[in-house]
């Protein structure tokens, strides 16, 4: 009897924005900010910075802020430079936000407060999750899709899972990985550094090492 | 009509649509506002309820009547909300409430949902049935006068959510706050693809040349959308730049300050022939579309702003854009990503200058810019939010919900 295959099932998020009623008009009051805001704020400013277009010249909304608005570009830069998916909980990576913070502020006591208008919003959100109708059971099959889901289904499997699945691993590695025991495949979409693509540059990505691989299977055969 | 926007919106928005729908099917979706045309509201709405009417929800719009008085004291509440000094005395706020309360007696309000929007019929809350009521702000009410603002908030605290345009207009209510932007319609006659031969013939009925560098900007002759700063910056450029500008906006019949901005602004032309005042009769959509799609750099260097939504119409029809840093303006332009932001007339003149000659980069960044629209701003991804907030509400608690 053929082994079934577990196939991969695309799904996708989509995000509504709510405010919590908080925000930051200088540092201070930005690290109190961080250190008290609900978990579901701190997530949302941090993993799902990817979901937003932006500059590439930040990580999380925190670091954004601290360069473009408090014009602190030091701040930025360490904030930068936080990984959020180095911590176990979101509690840990909120502490390390704070830790970064205090320890800025002990040789920068002062900093200024920004302009009207520029102050820092927290803000979380209620995410939807479902299926997009599309499955692939094959290598050939997941690099159609890869071609033509949304973006916002990249987003989903590539960095949402990060946190779902934790240790930094993306859907996409974990199913190649598992159900084909594509371990070098899985190796090179893991090495993709998350922080510096937009979502389609990720995709472009995807396709290269997804398109190598199946041509190198194809060689084999014949 | 749903089915025209395949290929247009993102897919996995009509996809969502379809999925809230099956959970909200034959339930009722009410919303009330002050009018039936006029304004970006009764637009919206004109063009969203059937498609939640064919996403088979049952949806329905009804406005509210009021006599002068009452739309006189909503026009003050309206300034006094985005700032302006204004005095509402207790006969007002007490005339508002009792038109409120005829209006509750003649419209049925029954629906499993209400969504109200705006200050005019917010005191309708106070005769809600069950259901889920939502008040929806489209006003700018980062700033707004106190005890305007005091007066209102007892209407809207009673309502189970909020909804603002901008994260920084919501404000502390201890209700549930939601930001949902405004959108633009694709298939509008405002933004729908046109052919060569309409724009060629609204540059002629305009006597604008088709083969020059064009510079737009679309906005009502109002100080805080900067039209002299617009000329002053469109004389830098001409330094070394040969190009034309062109102010579009609608004649100025029912605003005094209206007439007196327009009269500063053609003296600041003075008798510059490359310079074109354009004033739009109502319903002139396909003009203004024509002109975006003719424009080789599009202008909103507004020094204050609601959302402003022509920054969204420019980008989908992949224009370069420059925008005042203020109000909606800068969750539409990502600086240096879909357009820039700027903080003075010789930053604008700067960028124009850098559009102008780097025709790669603005091509590049016009693309960028639809993407980001087509992603963003368009009516469907409102529609799709606004059920979404419904659902959430009837899901409390929950921050992640699996269709």
């Amino acid at each position: 009897m053929e082994e079934t295959i577990r196939p991969f099932e695309f799904r996708q998020c989509i995000s509504i924005l709510k405010a919590t009623g908080r925000m930051a008009k200088n540092l201070r009051e930005f690290r109190q900010g961080i250190a008290e805001v609900n978990e579901e704020s701190v997530y949302h400013h941090t993993c799902q910075y990817f979901m937003k277009e932006h500059a590439r010249e930040y990580t999380n909304d925190f670091a954004h802020w601290a360069g473009e608005s408090l014009e602190e570009r030091a701040l930025s830069e360490h904030l930068s430079n936080v990984d959020p998916y180095d911590f176990e909980s979101i509690s840990d990576l909120r502490n390390e936000f704070v830790r970064v913070i205090d320890s800025y502020l002990v040789f920068f006591p002062e900093p200024r407060e920004v302009l009207p208008g520029d102050e820092f919003y927290f803000n979380q959100t209620i995410t939807f999750v479902f299926p997009t109708g599309v499955r692939a059971q094959n290598l050939a099959e997941f690099l159609m899709a890869i071609k033509h889901v949304d973006v916002a289904s990249i987003y989903y499997h590539f960095y949402e899972a990060r946190t779902r699945l934790g240790s930094g691993i993306d859907d996409f590695s974990a199913w190649l990985e598992n159900v084909f025991g594509k371990n070098d495949l899985a190796g090179r979409i893991r090495s993709i550094d998350p922080f510096m693509h937009t979502i389609e540059g990720i995709r472009e990505h995807l396709i290269e090492y997804v398109e190598a691989e199946v041509r190198r299977d194809m060689e084999v055969m014949t | 009509m749903i089915g025209r926007y395949s290929g247009v919106v993102p897919h996995g928005d009509l996809l969502f649509l379809q999925k809230l729908a099956e959970r909200l099917r034959d339930r009722t979706f009410l919303h009330i506002n002050s009018t039936r045309a006029g304004g970006g509201v009764a637009e919206i709405l004109q063009r969203m309820i059937p498609i939640m009417k064919e996403l088979g929800i049952g949806a329905r719009w009804d406005t509210i009547e009021g006599d002068d008085l009452f739309f006189d004291m909503t026009k003050k509440v309206h300034n006094a909300l985005q700032g302006n000094k204004e005095h509402i005395t207790k006969e007002m706020w007490d005339h508002h409430y009792d038109i409120n309360r005829m209006n509750a007696k003649r419209l049925d309000l029954d629906a499993d949902a209400v969504l109200i929007h705006d200050p005019q019929p917010a005191p309708l809350v106070e005769f809600r049935k069950s259901a889920t009521w939502m008040w929806r702000c489209h006003i700018d009410v980062s700033d707004p006068v106190p005890e305007v603002w005091s007066n209102l908030k007892g209407y809207c605290a009673k309502y189970d959510a909020a909804i603002f345009s901008v994260a920084k207009f919501a404000r502390a209510m201890g209700t549930d706050e939601f930001i949902i932007p405004p959108s633009i319609d694709p298939l509008s006659e405002k933004n729908r693809d046109v052919k060569e031969e309409e724009i060629n013939e609204t540059l002629q009925k305009y006597h604008i040349p088709p083969d020059r560098a064009l510079l737009l900007q679309v906005s009502r002759f109002d100080r805080f959308k900067d039209p002299l700063g617009v000329i002053s910056a469109y004389r830098m450029v001409k330094k070394y730049n040969d190009c034309i500008l062109v102010l579009a906006g609608s004649p100025a019949t029912d605003d005094p300050e209206g007439e007196v901005v327009l009269k500063e602004v053609r003296d600041h032309a003075a008798d510059d022939p490359d310079i074109h005042i354009l004033l739009l009769p109502p319903f002139s959509d396909k003009d203004i579309n024509a002109l975006q799609r003719a424009a080789t750099v599009v202008l909103q260097k507004s020094l204050r702003e609601g959302f402003g939504l022509t920054v969204s119409e420019a980008m989908w029809k992949g224009k370069p854009v420059i925008g005042g840093a203020t109000g909606g303006i800068p969750l539409q332009i990502v600086h240096g990503v879909t357009g820039f932001l700027v903080h003075s007339v010789e930053g604008c003149a700067f960028r124009i200058r850098q559009f102008l000659n780097n025709p790669d980069m603005s091509a590049r960044m016009g693309e960028r810019g639809r993407e980001f629209v087509r992603n963003n701003f368009l009516i469907t991804r409102q529609t799709r939010d606004y059920l979404s907030v419904w659902y959430s509400l009837e899901n409390k608690g929950k921050s992640v919900l699996t269709l």
